[in-house]
């Protein structure tokens, strides 16, 4: 491997953009950082109580009859309650869409309110594991257990489907009738039409072409797999409620319980501390778990802690989507029309179903087909018997890019041309021309780096290695995940600077801290933004911590904008700081403010720049009251836009066992600018592991005669570890320039969009025959060998 | 069976439990503290409060429960606590924050690799993993660090940092320059040597 080279950054500045630790990593590397399970230990709660909810054996089923007073009675049982009890059954019906993605929105602002298709802890099961009809509270999981165990259920087993394709045909069982009577998600306000985008003439554009190609995809169940399973210890004492929780979204849990329970907001209190990765899972803060087990502690009057198993937490996943796509050309590579259509499997919930299928392709539209005259996009939501699809990192773009790079890669073979050339000549964002500065930069990288041009051969014609082994490279490249008109949809970002009389920082930029980096990011900015101080990084301190009843509101930690989202608030309350200590300088000098400056730490005449005094003296020989500056601002007007992200891989495939070790893969990231580079490729690296396992191994299989899930466990669904990975090079590069001071755009979801079509391409390249769905496992790598 | 109140033979009083953690022993009364289907990683945490150890999975398909046992590594997840009885246990709380092993994950942020951390809920069993393999092997090659800590999954994917770190782990065990951590401030002392409970795995040591 050639050694890594870090990047040049395009301003040199002080901090933002260094390599360097992070800001909680001694606290984590020595295990003394508190996520949510380890805060809510019994000794520190000694009343508390451990609920245990019911879940579905059968894959569709009703609770026709419940009977807990055996459960009831069991020793340590403090409290059940059945989807029967009034407290329960009044609880309005929700979805998972208590956000519009990136805010704290009311019941009728939700997103998704056309599917609210939840009940919490209902009487109908839609899932194989769906928590519905008793929530225990006992004084140990082993009792809530057992007392679940004595729960007598008369259950009515209804006909199950499992396929998307299945259920809609006529005749299928109905999952949700009263909102789509064909299984079919109904067209919603939000996604829009089932056709959505329609531009130019898209019929007249293929009769034009002179090349046309046709390319099915299929993504699968893949899901996040935090460690840090879902948790939560709920203790509502009379009239108030305190939550803490692993969501990632406080001021949104409030909101939702609030709304849903009933309570005024300043009644309800969340607090979120670290959370152990989190990567889309579990939308935001409207988990269903929170009101039941809010309801066990109002019934036994003592906190209630409720935590998912490793089992359980196989709770949501990546929407599989089938993925049909078209393409036409002239000869010389010009592309005259392009059609897309999904079918996606929405599961048992609509969740975040139309997000991924409409919103993340409608984006792409305007950011890499804005030169393509004629396109048009079609999607079909279905809502089946699997586990729900919600939100995983980069929601919907993955899928997306499955069928994109698809696309592109049989068109160049189609034209004879290299795919890179094909891209440069017709991709490219509304705000510029051809070639697309950014994606012409990631895509030359990559090339470069991987060795494109030496190791590229037709399909399945390279060099034999071992005498079965065939070699092959691939790329894909997309937008990044950075929606721009999502983050005009984000409310204020509120900051809060607290310099203290010697000159040490708070710097109060409130947002749940996933691992994602942004806190680090966050302090680099401060110390930017402050340099005028002196001081640096280490004289800043970030609380982890967020607390509804004391923090300002939390900017979500989502959307892969939180790293520089704040930093740019951040910059702009640091200059009020400056004023105002300016102000207090001038009282004390005698002086108007503007004939002064500061700068290291030293306040100054700008017509006697030797002489000075420095700010600490300013503020002991002041008021020595600390300088606090609150700021909020929505995030800038002027639009970010969206630079490229591309993943090259180099796979070897044993066309013996039909199996695909990837030997390479370089990601490519175009970051606007650098905020924290060892955090960007961290994130560049980290993203690979969720990528190669959606594109080799991770899948959930069920039981096609039950709908039963089979492998809810890291036994049998695979995770690649240390000795799976490939070596993989990081390359952060800065062509595009965001809004802001800073200009950075996010990377974090990006990182994976691309690698599964990276590799699928890459096997191709090697072996001759496509593979159109993933993971690429062996069976299927020898079946299109004609060898099984 | 009906026998007469008082009449029941007493129970003898049970031989008590000794576990030695992070260099105390402490005593357990069988049935009482640990039943037998306790998991050493329930004791640790529920009962003890080392939160250090995380359980993700509960089935020694993660590590992130990861402790030493006599200096080996072990999922404590898939140790009952009655097992550890006469053993010498290490948690993370038991290693000094100067510890080299916390100190090369603290400060990996080579560029190309990324850190050697993220969200930092698998880390302290990769620390603890890592430890293990260099008590066993003190200068591991990649190969043989990527295969010692297989057993491990960290999901924000940070395995390129974590072989650096513990290749930067062991060139400081054998006397190399503790690294530079740029200016985060960190309390960093010198570099110290591992304590002797965690040196060599010694013979079960008796109390």
């Amino acid at each position: 491997m050639t050694p890594p080279r870090p990047y040049t950054p395009r301003v040199a500045r002080k901090f933002i953009g260094a390599y360097r630790p992070r800001i909680d990593a001694l606290e984590k590397a020595s295990g003394k950082v508190q996520f949510v399970d380890d805060i809510t230990l019994k000794s520190r709660f000694p009343g508390m109580l451990y609920a245990k909810v019911m879940r579905s054996p059968y894959a569709h089923a009703r609770i026709k009859s419940i009977d807990a007073s055996l459960a009831e009675q069991l020793p340590g049982v403090k409290a059940v309650l059945t989807c029967k009890d009034p407290e329960v059954s009044s609880l309005k019906p929700t979805s998972a869409g208590w956000t519009d993605g990136v805010d704290t929105v009311s019941y009728e602002r939700m997103m998704w309110r056309h599917f609210r298709d939840r009940r919490v802890l209902g009487d109908r099961a839609c899932w194989a594991t769906d928590e519905v009809g008793a929530v225990v509270a006992a004084e140990s999981e082993q009792i809530a257990e057992e007392a679940l165990r004595l729960i007598k259920v008369e259950w009515e087993v209804l006909p199950f489907v499992l396929d998307p394709m299945e259920a809609m045909k006529p005749g299928a069982p109905v999952i949700h009738p009263e909102i789509a009577p064909r299984n079919i998600l109904p067209k919603d306000a939000v996604g829009g039409s089932d056709v959505f985008v329609d531009k130019g003439d898209v019929d007249k554009g293929f009769a034009r072409a002179e090349v046309v190609i046709e390319a099915v995809s299929v993504h699968h169940n893949a899901t996040q797999a935090s460690l840090d399973n879902w948790c939560c210890l709920v203790d509502w004492k009379s009239d108030k409620l305190t939550v803490m929780s692993n969501s990632y979204e406080a001021d949104q849990t409030r909101m939702h319980i609030s709304q849903m329970l009933g309570l005024p907001i300043n009644k309800v209190r969340v607090i979120s501390s670290y959370v152990g990765g989190q990567f889309g899972r579990g939308d935001t803060g409207d988990q269903p778990f929170f009101l039941f087990t809010a309801l066990l502690s109002k019934k036994t009057g003592r906190p209630v802690k409720f935590r998912h198993s490793r089992r359980e937490s196989f709770h949501d996943s990546r929407q599989p989507a089938i993925y049909t796509g078209k393409a036409g050309a002239k000869k010389d590579g010009t592309i005259t029309s392009m059609y897309f259509k999904s079918i996606g499997n929405s599961g048992a919930y609509a969740d975040h179903t139309m997000f991924a299928l409409k919103f993340a392709p409608t984006e792409i539209t305007e950011v890499a087909l804005a030169h393509i005259p004629n396109v048009r996009m079609e999607s079909y939501g279905v809502y089946t018997n699997k586990l729900p699809a919600c939100m995983m990192r980069g929601v919907g773009n993955s899928q997306f890019n499955l069928i994109f790079g698809h696309v592109v890669d049989m068109l160049a073979e189609k034209l004879g041309m290299d795919p890179i050339d094909l891209a440069l000549k017709n991709f490219g964002h509304e705000w510029g021309g051809l070639p697309d500065k950014s994606l012409k930069a990631v895509l030359g990288e990559g090339a470069r780096r991987i060795g494109w041009r030496a190791k590229r051969h037709k399909p399945g014609a390279g060099p034999v290695y071992d005498r079965v082994k065939k070699r092959g490279v691939g790329f894909s490249f997309h937008p990044a995940w950075h929606a721009e008109w999502q983050e005009a949809r984000r409310g204020e970002i509120r900051v809060r600077i607290t310099v203290n009389p010697d000159c040490s920082v708070v710097l109060d930029a409130p947002t749940v801290e996933t691992g994602t980096g942004s806190n680090t990011c966050n302090v680099l900015g401060c110390a930017e933004a402050l340099g005028f101080l002196g001081i640096g990084p280490g004289d800043i301190v970030w609380p982890h911590t967020v607390d509804t009843e004391t923090s300002l509101k939390d900017c979500v930690q989502t959307d892969s904008a939180v790293s520089y989202l704040q930093s740019e608030v951040v910059a702009h309350a640091a200059r009020e700081v400056k004023r105002r200590l300016l102000e207090k300088a001038a009282a004390l000098i005698k002086a108007k403010p503007e004939d002064l400056d500061i700068a290291g730490g030293r306040v100054y005449r700008k017509a006697a720049p030797a002489k000075g005094m420095t700010v600490r003296d300013i503020f002991r020989k002041g008021d020595m009251l600390p300088v606090v500056v609150e700021m909020g601002r929505p995030p800038n007007a002027e639009k970010t836009g969206v630079p490229y992200i591309a993943n090259f891989a180099e796979v070897e495939v044993d066309t013996s066992t039909g199996r695909t070790q990837v030997l390479k893969l370089v990601v490519l990231n175009d970051c606007g600018t650098v905020m924290y580079a060892s955090g960007a490729e961290a994130q560049q690296i980290g993203g690979q592991v969720m990528g190669l396992g959606e594109a080799l191994t991770e899948e959930i299989i069920y039981d096609e005669a039950t709908g039963v899930p089979l492998n809810f466990n890291w036994i049998d669904y695979k995770i690649a570890t240390m000795a799976d990975m490939p070596d993989i090079d990081p390359a952060l590069l800065e062509v595009w320039r965001g809004a802001g001071e800073y200009g950075a755009c996010g990377i974090g979801e990006g990182t994976l969009t691309c690698t599964p079509r990276a590799v699928l391409n890459a096997v191709y390249n090697a072996i001759g025959v496509r593979i159109d769905d993933i993971p690429v496992k062996p069976e299927k790598v020898l079946k299109a060998l004609g060898k099984a | 069976m009906a026998t007469k109140p008082g009449k029941q033979a007493r129970e003898t009083k049970k031989t008590p439990i000794k576990i030695k953690i992070n260099g105390q022993w402490h005593e357990f009364e069988p049935g009482r503290d640990i039943v037998p289907e306790m998991t050493l990683s329930y004791l640790l945490r529920e009962k003890l409060g080392f939160t250090g150890l995380k359980v993700a999975c509960d089935e020694g398909a993660c590590g992130a429960c990861t402790v030493l046992m006599d200096g080996k590594a072990v999922l404590s997840c898939m140790k009952l606590a009655a097992e550890a009885h006469g053993h010498e246990i290490l948690t993370i709380e038991g290693l000094p924050e100067d510890d080299p092993v916390i100190r090369a994950f603290v400060a990996q942020c080579e560029p190309g690799y990324g850190t050697a951390l993220q969200c930092g809920f698998c880390t302290p069993g990769f620390v603890m993993a890592a430890k293990g393999l260099l008590n066993e092997n003190p200068k591991p090659t990649t190969g043989e660090i990527k295969e010692g800590l297989s057993g491990n999954i960290c999901r924000c994917g940070c395995y390129s940092g974590i072989a650096r770190a513990v290749l930067h782990a062991c060139e400081e065990n054998k006397g190399g320059k503790p690294r530079s951590f740029g200016s985060m401030h960190l309390p960093i002392g010198p570099s110290v040597r591992l304590p002797a409970s965690t040196s060599r795995p010694k013979g079960r040591g008796k109390p």
